[in-house]
């Protein structure tokens, strides 16, 4: 994985204070196309804050990304998704009175076509398919009827329709914050699978997940963060998990003992 | 597509077996057919199935059908307006008196030389007057970012008390009868005119509410602001459509007002709003926001003004109405959260 065209995302010195404290002082991340970056660090290391600053839902004090050689306007969820950046928040960002293929095209509504969709028009049968077809590509059996109120279903089928929502809707990055939290084995095997998968359609990905052993299996480049700075951006491959943790924590002897599975 | 699975909830094969049974239109439905019956059947002569009992119906209700619809828009959006009663008072104040200095000097016979010219710059200064009224409450929330409840009972003392200030607190007089006899008391059909006006414009407000971004983003951000601002959905510039529809509908109210009496009603649209407000409620709009449905508006504003024809027609005092209310609004509230468990 070298570098052929400029990044799909350079974000460099971002910056957030909420009042006194610091959540985000020095935001470096580059993401490849085709590249799945993962963003690992203890609670509070400032990894949502760093990821709100690229998506648009926070403003940074300072600081500045480019998309593919773009430079960004900052502080806007539009903005971020007119570049092709779409993002999976940690508690979703989903309306639960709407149903699943709403909440799919939510801002993204298709209209009909010719003079009815120019009066505004929406085809909602069009949604409904489009839907349909988005959740059975991912694989998703258990979900039987797009037209049910997201409200309705469980966390992890929830996290199923926002992960389908953004990966769908990406053009360039997507962004996911603990796209695996409320998941099963099986629905986070499926989750891991469309990571895969977008990143061979020629995406670049950022995954935020606590879950080490998970993040070996997908990320091609591991990006620590602690207390608001990355401390450092290693290939993904023969790096063990220990070693991952010791930098989370800030402990330079590597003297804890982990035997989990890589 | 795919198979069955036993994971289903529930609720999706009883919404596919029979979406009556979970729309609360429907309900509503059912209760007005059974109030019509029971007025009809105790009635005397059956005289409240007269077409004049019924006109009058219409015209009372066609105001508040308006007023309806677009609190369905802002409760649907999780706010609540509770202006929409001043607004249509100071818009019927400000129209009445446009009619008044446009329609010229009455001839010898009582007509006016201008009446159709001024009434019609009247219909469209009382839209104006409440369409700035509702973009003053939707730029007041979206931007001092103050509770809907707090910004729009301020308005409303504001609005009440500019309609007051403007003719002195004394209504307007000398609006060309016109007004009455050629809009608000005409029929086509048998149908009243205001009331074909309300039923044309609240059809076209279901569409914009299922049929549209602007419905569905309204929704959005009544089921939850936050999440639909990170879908994409620009929150503040919906919130503000739903704030002037509902100043829009609260102004061509204000106009409905005049055509009806032939002149303005400053005190007698205090309890408008709640009226209005109680059938949105009843119709199955969630007060909390993210459920709305303009047919169940509609109809739930007719229960009010049968029950108040009803009731006076068989001798029953019209201060039962408010009680009737009361009870009726507490009842649609407690089976809608039964059946939504």
């Amino acid at each position: 994985m070298t570098d052929r065209r400029p990044p799909v995302l350079r974000a460099s010195g971002l910056a957030k204070s909420f009042g006194h404290v610091e959540a985000l002082r020095q935001g470096e991340l580059t993401v490849h196309a085709g590249e799945v970056v993962a963003l690992v660090g203890d609670n509070g290391a400032g990894k949502s804050t760093l990821i709100s600053c690229v998506s648009g839902a926070l403003l940074p004090d300072a600081g500045e990304v480019s998309v593919e050689g773009r430079p960004m306007p900052l502080g806007s969820i539009r903005a971020a998704m007119e570049y092709g950046i779409a993002t999976v928040y940690q508690g979703l960002a989903m309306a639960p009175d709407l149903s699943v293929a709403e909440n799919l095209f939510l801002s993204c509504e298709l209209r009909r076509p010719g003079l009815l969709g120019r009066l505004g028009l929406l085809d909602k049968k069009a949604m409904r398919e489009r839907a349909w077809q988005l959740m059975d590509g991912l694989g998703i059996t258990t979900l039987q009827d797009v037209t049910l109120p997201v409200g309705d279903l469980s966390g992890g089928q929830r996290q199923v329709v926002a992960v389908a929502r953004a990966v769908s809707r990406a053009g360039r990055l997507v962004i996911m914050d603990e796209p695996t939290a409320a998941l099963g084995t099986r629905q986070s095997q499926m989750v891991i699978e469309t990571i895969k998968a977008t990143r061979d359609r020629g995406l670049g990905v950022v995954l935020i997940s606590h879950d080490l052993p998970r993040v070996l299996q997908v990320a091609d480049r591991i990006v620590i963060m602690r207390l608001g700075r990355v401390v450092a951006d290693l290939a993904a491959s023969g790096l063990k998990i220990n070693q991952i943790v010791a930098l989370m924590l800030g402990e330079q002897d590597n003297d804890r003992e982990e035997s989990l599975p890589a | 597509m795919t198979t069955l699975q036993p994971t289903i909830p529930a609720r999706s094969v009883r919404s596919r077996l029979g979406g009556l049974t979970r729309s609360t239109p429907a309900y509503i439905t059912v209760a007005l057919v059974a109030l019509v019956v029971v007025f009809s059947l105790i009635s005397p002569e059956w005289r409240f199935l007269d077409a004049t009992n019924l006109q009058a119906i219409g015209r009372n209700s066609a105001g508040l059908v308006l007023l309806a619809v677009g609190l369905t828009f802002v409760l649907g959006a999780g706010h609540i307006d509770l202006s929409v009663g001043a607004t249509l008072v100071l818009s019927s104040v400000v129209a009445g008196t446009v009619a008044v200095r446009l329609a010229g000097e009455p001839s010898a016979a009582g007509t006016f030389p201008n009446a159709g010219l001024a009434l019609v710059i009247a219909a469209l200064a009382a839209v104006v007057v409440g369409g700035v009224a509702g973009l003053i409450n939707g730029v007041l929330v979206t931007r001092l970012k103050v509770n809907s409840f707090v910004v729009t009972l301020g308005t409303m003392g504001v609005a009440t008390g500019a309609a007051q200030v403007l003719t002195n607190g004394a209504n307007v007089a000398g609006i060309p009868p016109a007004v009455q006899t050629s809009f608000g008391l005409n029929t086509v059909a048998g149908i009243p005119l205001p009331l074909v006006l309300a039923v044309v414009i609240s059809l076209l407000a279901g569409v914009v509410l299922t049929q549209t971004s602007a419905g569905r983003h309204a929704l959005a951000i009544g089921s939850s602001a936050d999440g639909a601002r990170r879908a994409g959905v620009n929150v503040q510039r919906s919130t503000i459509v739903v704030f002037v529809i509902s100043g829009l509908m609260a102004g061509l109210a204000g106009f409905l007002d005049i055509s009806r009496f032939g002149t303005t009603a400053i005190s007698g649209h205090s309890t408008t709003m709640l009226q209005a407000l109680s059938a949105v409620i009843i119709g199955g709009t969630s007060l909390f926001g993210g459920r709305a449905s303009v047919p169940g508006s509609v109809i739930a504003t007719f229960i009010p003004t049968v029950l108040l024809a009803g009731f006076v027609m068989v001798g029953v005092s019209s201060f039962y109405q408010n009680i009737a209310i009361g009870v009726v609004l507490i009842i649609a509230v407690w089976l809608d959260q039964l059946r939504g468990k």
